[in-house]
């Protein structure tokens, strides 16, 4: 059999391997990076210099016009402290709510179906687009006077996340032993105290974790504050980076300054929890290690 | 009644409080929360099927008026055939390009450095908000200042500037470039955790038997990778499916209908032609398809829920 003798030798030997995925790797390195350098070099560039021809790489007279202009200048800033304050809010009550559904299902006697249906009632949220809930959502909040609140918002992203949240802590909560908060109880402590003395201090990685992935999706997010929001008032810091778009002459530097500090906080902040970003996008079907 | 009368009576009532507390008591916790979601989730949708059996404008019960003038909307079916080609495009190109790069990092970078460049490197586009990765590729297709057609130029390139985002053939490649380049990592991440599953042993094994890397791929690889390569399918369907952050950053759409996919479509409808009664048949119509797909799959998605 040809195929059999020729199976044992490698067609390429591990060094040529290593070097071509080396060298594969340079590439991408440089698809993904090179666009976060141009917006970051833009973002530094003077009005004037947008119009150089050729564009140059590098600022010639890097300055943060840009973002004085954007942020202060345009007011923005307000968006950025409507999306701070979406953004706490929401990771409050989304991991309040979530230990109140995970505590039970992991420790407290439910029947197994109810808990795999809630389970899995929570896992099909997460497929549900967007723009179908929100031209309900829209009629809602417009007939209960919440058009235009930062409340709305918040409750939207709170519901939203909460699927992965409820996923991501009972994974954390299934690791912490029950004897341990048992021994708490035969000691005499209260099943509350138990909670908040043993078991809560034991899962603050979680936690912050959980928290921390929350705040990112809630900082990311755009089309419910498209439509649900009308003005400076509650409108987020992702429809301020849009609303350069819809202008007739774009101001480049200033979009792009917008665009630095919108990636900035959320890739700040993973690089937090950044072992656990797979395994929260995949409801916990992935665990990762590095 | 007469066996419990042996009891005294204040522990037998403080018995049965306590068993009615650890009977109740997790779904008195679960209360708040389902009750929430019920508000912010279910009640839209149940408002959803109601605003959808009504007529537009004059209202009246209206039937499945709504849902059988789908079947007449033309500008419908070319924002499905726009959808569809960017789904299924961006599946291919992602689950091809992460698969290979899974098992070529896999088998080349031993080193727990070199590991942990490869997965900075590649998680920090899936955190970048979609509106900012839309300003991103904004900001390197647009003609005037974008640097993409200088790059070309000094390359050689001597043709008319590319308009990447106002011919439609180049407007669907511009953004499908940026879900790949924010997605096809999310792909490879998933993949490249899979494969750590895979017992040393076996690779071993199967090298000692003279197995070739095509053959490890087929025979252990892909077997071992099979139920995330489902995640990665149905999660990556389902959210192309919904496709509109940076769509809306970089062409809106345009130019025509050429990038109008549903989402944008169903925004067009419901917010700017402020039909919500139509739209909502639309949503009605994506909710089905997306609980089918989900129903199939889920129990393939996630280890049994324990």
């Amino acid at each position: 059999m040809p195929g059999a003798a020729r199976a044992g030798r490698p067609w390429m030997s591990p060094r040529a391997a290593r070097r071509m995925v080396l060298a594969g790797l340079s590439v991408l390195a440089v698809v993904y990076l090179f666009p976060f350098f141009w917006m970051v070099s833009t973002s530094l560039k003077s009005n004037a210099e947008l119009y150089a021809q050729p564009p140059t790489l590098w600022p010639v007279h890097p300055r943060l016009d840009a973002y004085t202009a954007a942020l202060v200048g345009a007011g923005h800033w307000t968006l950025l402290r409507n999306s701070l304050l979406i953004c706490l809010s929401t990771v409050a009550l989304t991991v309040t709510l979530a230990l109140l559904i995970a505590y039970p299902l992991t420790r407290l006697a439910v029947p197994p179906r109810v808990r795999r249906g809630i389970l899995s009632w929570l896992l099909s949220l997460r497929f549900l687009p967007s723009m179908v809930v929100v031209i309900p959502i829209f009629a809602t909040v417009r007939a209960v006077g919440l058009y235009d609140r930062l409340l709305a918002l918040i409750f939207i992203y709170s519901a939203f996340s909460l699927p992965f949240a409820v996923w991501m802590l009972k994974g954390f909560l299934l690791e912490v032993p029950a004897e341990v908060e048992e021994a708490a109880l035969v000691d005499g402590a209260s099943r509350w105290r138990a909670f908040f003395r043993i078991l809560l201090p034991m899962l603050s990685p979680g936690l912050l974790a959980a928290g921390v992935i929350t705040f990112a999706l809630a900082w990311s997010e755009f089309l419910y504050a498209l439509i649900l929001t009308a003005t400076p008032r509650s409108q987020t810091f992702s429809i301020g980076v849009w609303s350069y778009v819809t202008e007739f002459e774009i101001i480049w530097n200033q979009m792009a300054a917008m665009g630095v500090v919108s990636a900035l906080i959320p890739v700040g902040l993973l690089m937090i929890a950044r072992r656990y970003v797979v395994s929260a996008l995949t409801f916990g079907a992935v665990r990762e290690k590095a | 009644m007469n066996r419990g009368a042996k009891v005294p009576a204040p522990h037998r009532a403080g018995a049965a409080i306590t068993a009615f507390r650890r009977a109740a008591g997790p779904y008195l916790l679960l209360a708040a929360p389902i009750l929430f979601l019920l508000t912010v989730v279910v009640y839209p949708l149940v408002y959803a099927v109601d605003l959808s059996l009504q007529y537009y404008r004059v209202g009246g019960f209206a039937g499945l008026h709504n849902y059988t003038l789908a079947f007449q909307d033309s500008l419908l079916g070319e924002s499905l055939r726009a959808t569809l080609v960017y789904a299924g495009l961006a599946m291919a190109v992602e689950i091809a390009l992460g698969l290979a790069l899974a098992v070529a990092v896999q088998r080349t970078i031993r080193s727990v450095a070199g590991r942990t460049l490869v997965y900075l490197l590649f998680v920090v586009p899936m955190v970048t908000p979609p509106v900012a990765a839309g300003v991103i590729f904004r900001l390197m297709y647009i003609p005037q200042y974008g640097i993409l057609n200088f790059l070309f130029h000094d390359l050689g390139y001597r043709g008319n500037p590319i308009l990447w985002m106002s011919s439609p053939k180049m407007a669907m490649f511009s953004v499908l470039s940026v879900d790949v380049w924010q997605w096809m990592p999310f792909v490879f991440l998933v993949l490249f955790a899979g494969l750590q599953a895979v017992p040393p042993d076996v690779t071993e094994a199967a090298q000692v038997d003279g197995a070739g890397g095509w053959v490890r791929f087929r025979a252990i690889e892909i077997p071992y990778l099979k139920p995330l390569l489902l995640l990665v399918l149905v999660f990556r369907f389902t959210d192309t499916l919904r496709v509109f952050d940076h769509v809306q950053v970089l062409t809106m759409g345009g130019p025509g209908a050429a990038t109008e996919f549903l989402s944008l479509y169903l925004y067009k409808i419901a917010f700017k032609f402020s039909n919500l009664n139509y739209a909502a048949a639309l949503a009605i119509y994506v909710v089905i398809i997306v609980s089918i797909v989900f129903s199939l799959t889920s129990r393939y998605l996630t280890e049994e829920t324990t």
